[in-house]
């Protein structure tokens, strides 16, 4: 119109929010946790990066995997960081998993209206020292789970962790039983299994696999110090120990 | 015996548009269609005309076929890179091929490109873009060495060089940086795999392998898998199950060949006539 | 200390040409006027000791409350202006369930320490034009008695906002001679009745009445039981022990 209304209603949005694909994967042992994920960035058809890490350590027995929206991802993360450096200095002490787990929650759940458009999986280990993982959906709800896959290949990967890990349809053979607690060597080769088959059948899955071990103090790390690519992360090896173990995956 | 009188008209059968509108506002979408996401390209040097094309076909994010082929045959010397619908590229293409037999069978000369071309074209814009099929044509005919692209509305070029599908930018790069005329076979053959590789590592929707055709006058050689540089790798462990490892809830066999003893009870008739079928 | 008063005694957050603050130092002093409150900690708990002086036969003894629980883990003894101490519990209470929530774990004793002494210094603080939310300093001295992963621990905090963590403290009217008392008889072994027992000795070597289970009131945080306050029954049992 002339004086600058318009003759029907108009509506106009904003979308804030994108998705950049990749996916995280975590396992829990019995001593041990395996946290991993892909470094390929997307948007659409297009790669942003090919190396982006998706997981982040966050104390000596803590690491967090986030997946989803990149931009929300890493200012997530630098805001957990912030508030674990705030709890050391009030309390003199790294904050333990499972109080990271519940500061994550309510980081996530504060944001409830507009939240933080982000998948995260905690890895780490647990005060009694056991290996555990929470994962979160993006506003706040967790749970502790022996293992969970997040991100675009969710779907790919969580049902083969059903089958290989909490051997779900399969039976037992006769008169054994499965073990709760898988070696580390195995996990990692599911980890690894996980990535490339995933890299093979989604688009947004590739370039680069970024695996953290978190191993409780004073526990064997299961000759993972042998494998090729690893590089230990702790500074000193009679407490908790982490140690990254990086892999190439397909470019295409 | 008299067949079913339903007139089933030539083309396409439009009854359950309607429908699917219908069930697509209540917020049942259509099956989504495999797509080619997809790298095609083709490039004219000194001798002819090379088409490339990568080997991915995509469902949404999730890869439906790593080892497609996009390379369609037209006629012996006539070859079409399809991107688009899976199904509309495959099936508009053998439409076209088995038009332009007839075609040639008819008028008893070598089939043109742009016949073909002019074919698809029509068709494709007969059907008002409804037809997701991007096509890259290329071939050698008595007028020489011809190279088209053709757009889902019907629209055509023809230009030395031409790339389509989403991975169309990234090849479409290296052939502006290095596209030169009267290039040599193997100089040429070298560019559409550069070309197609970009559009594999760079554009998601495009993968695998790299297919290329190398048509001439006198010869159309098909190079399938020409280049593969992305193997599946090994496995870290084997997943072979145990037998017994899937449980049942009930377990019944049955016999699938059953013995009956058949007793005569009448003895009226003899047993050859019985036995007589004639 | 009365030769040097000044107008420098007056304001809250002016100091004095000698670097003094004197209504913190007052406050102080108003500590000393209060009832003897007495802490112990041993290895098997912490237990915390109160006299109530029950000025008139008419006064309902069971109505003074000087030791309250700040959390499961965590309790806490004063002694002065008992008043002012409802603010700094009411702030470590809140302090204490805010971390629960946010850390699903519990408060450190240092920690909600800390809390409290923050607030003892906000006298005289006052955001732009609006009115300072507190007028002078606290004039209560707490015992914060707790057990975390550090195992029992005691603390001393003043209206300073100073803390300070002790094996055995005595704050109020006969501290000097608790304190002394305390350490003639405080060993690192001490069990958790004996520290009872103790406690109930010191103040009953200071009190002006004859002590029994109606003046004092004993409380005691422990691994198993969490804060606790005793009751008249348990209480009378050790006071015969004693």
């Amino acid at each position: 119109m002339p004086d600058g209304s318009f003759a029907h209603p108009q509506q106009r949005q904003f979308n804030p929010y994108t998705d950049n694909g990749g996916t995280i994967l975590a396992i829990a042992g019995a001593d041990f946790t395996v946290i991993a994920g892909d470094t390929r960035q997307s948007e659409g058809y297009s790669i942003q990066t090919r190396y982006a890490p998706k997981v982040f350590r966050l104390t000596d027995r803590a690491v967090l995997a986030v997946n989803g929206f990149a931009a929300d991802g890493n200012m997530f993360v630098k805001k957990v960081k912030q508030r674990l450096e705030w709890y050391r200095h009030a309390h003199a002490k790294d904050m333990p998993l499972r109080a990271i787990a519940r500061l994550i929650q309510t980081m996530l759940y504060a944001q409830r209206f507009f939240p933080y458009y982000v998948y995260n999986i905690l890895g780490g280990i647990e005060e009694d020292g056991s290996g555990a993982v929470y994962s979160f959906d993006p506003v706040g709800s967790y749970e502790r789970e022996a293992c969970r896959a997040a991100g675009a290949a969710q779907s790919l990967v969580q049902p083969f962790l059903d089958n290989q890990i909490y051997f779900k349809n399969q039976k037992a053979a006769p008169g054994t039983s499965h073990p709760t607690h898988l070696p580390l060597s195995d996990v990692l080769s599911i980890v690894i299994d996980s990535f490339t088959s995933a890299t093979e059948r989604h688009i947004e899955v590739g370039d680069g696999l970024e695996i953290y071990v978190v191993v409780a103090r004073g526990r064997s790390p299961q000759g993972i110090e042998g494998i090729r690519g690893v590089q230990e992360l702790s500074a000193q090896p009679n407490g908790d120990r982490t140690f990254i173990l990086r892999r190439e995956l397909k470019k295409d | 015996m008299a067949t079913a009188s339903v007139y089933s008209g030539p083309g396409f059968d439009f009854t359950n548009e309607v429908r699917n509108n219908f069930l697509t506002e209540r917020g049942i979408p259509l099956p989504k269609a495999t797509s080619t996401g997809t790298t095609i390209v083709g490039c004219l040097f000194k001798d002819g005309v090379i088409l490339g094309a990568d080997t991915r076909a995509t469902e949404g994010p999730i890869v439906a076929d790593k080892n497609c082929e996009k390379i369609h045959y037209i006629t012996d010397n006539i070859r079409c890179c399809g991107a688009g619908t899976a199904a509309d590229t495959e099936f508009t293409t053998a439409l076209i091929s088995s038009n332009m037999e007839l075609h040639s069978l008819s008028t008893g000369r070598k089939p043109r490109v742009v016949t073909a071309m002019t074919m698809l074209k029509q068709m494709l814009f007969r059907y008002q873009g409804q037809i997701g099929a991007a096509l890259v044509l290329g071939g050698v005919d008595v007028t020489g060495p011809q190279l088209f692209t053709i757009h889902p509305h019907g629209s055509t070029d023809k230009l030395p060089y031409v790339t389509m599908g989403s991975g169309s930018l990234a090849a479409m790069a290296v052939f502006e940086a290095q596209w030169k005329p009267n290039m040599e076979r193997a100089e040429a053959l070298d560019l559409v795999c550069a070309a197609v590789s970009a559009g594999i590592f760079n554009d998601l929707g495009s993968g695998s392998n790299v297919d290329a055709c190398v048509i001439t006058a006198s010869h159309t050689e098909t190079l399938r898998n020409f280049v593969k540089p992305n193997e599946r790798v090994q496995k870290e462990r084997s997943y072979t199950f145990r037998r017994g490892t899937t449980e049942w809830t009930k377990e019944d066999v049955r016999a699938l060949v059953v013995e009956e003893d058949i007793t005569h009870i009448t003895g009226g008739r003899g047993a050859e006539e019985a036995m007589d079928t004639s | 200390m009365f030769l040097t008063r000044s107008e420098y005694d007056r304001g809250v957050n002016t100091f004095s040409p000698e670097g003094r603050l004197f209504q913190v130092e007052y406050a102080i002093e108003a500590i000393k006027l209060g009832s003897t409150t007495v802490g112990v900690r041993t290895p098997e708990g912490v237990v915390l000791g109160v006299e109530k002086r029950v000025q008139s036969p008419l006064l309902e003894s069971s109505s003074i409350e000087k030791i309250m629980e700040i959390d499961r883990h965590l309790g806490c003894a004063m002694s002065g202006l008992t008043a002012d101490a409802r603010t700094m519990i009411d702030h470590a209470r809140v302090t204490a369930q805010n971390h629960a929530f946010t850390y699903d774990e519990q408060i450190k004793v240092e920690s909600v320490t800390q809390a409290v002494c923050d607030l003892a210094l906000r006298f005289g603080e006052s955001v732009h034009d609006e009115d300072a939310m507190m007028s002078r300093p606290f004039g209560v001295a707490l015992l914060i008695a707790g057990i975390d992963e550090l195992g029992p621990q005691l603390f001393h905090t003043d209206p300073s906002g100073t803390f300070v963590r002790y094996d055995a403290k005595a704050i109020g009217s006969g501290s000097e001679a608790a304190q002394s008392e305390l350490q003639d008889k405080w060993h690192k072994q001490m069990t958790l009745q004996e520290a009872q027992i103790l406690v109930l000795r010191v103040l009953k070597q200071v009190m002006e009445e004859k002590l029994d289970h109606h003046n004092v009131q004993l409380a005691q945080v422990t691994p198993t039981g969490g804060f606790e306050i005793l009751d008249e029954v348990r209480l009378k049992e050790i006071v015969d022990i004693m």
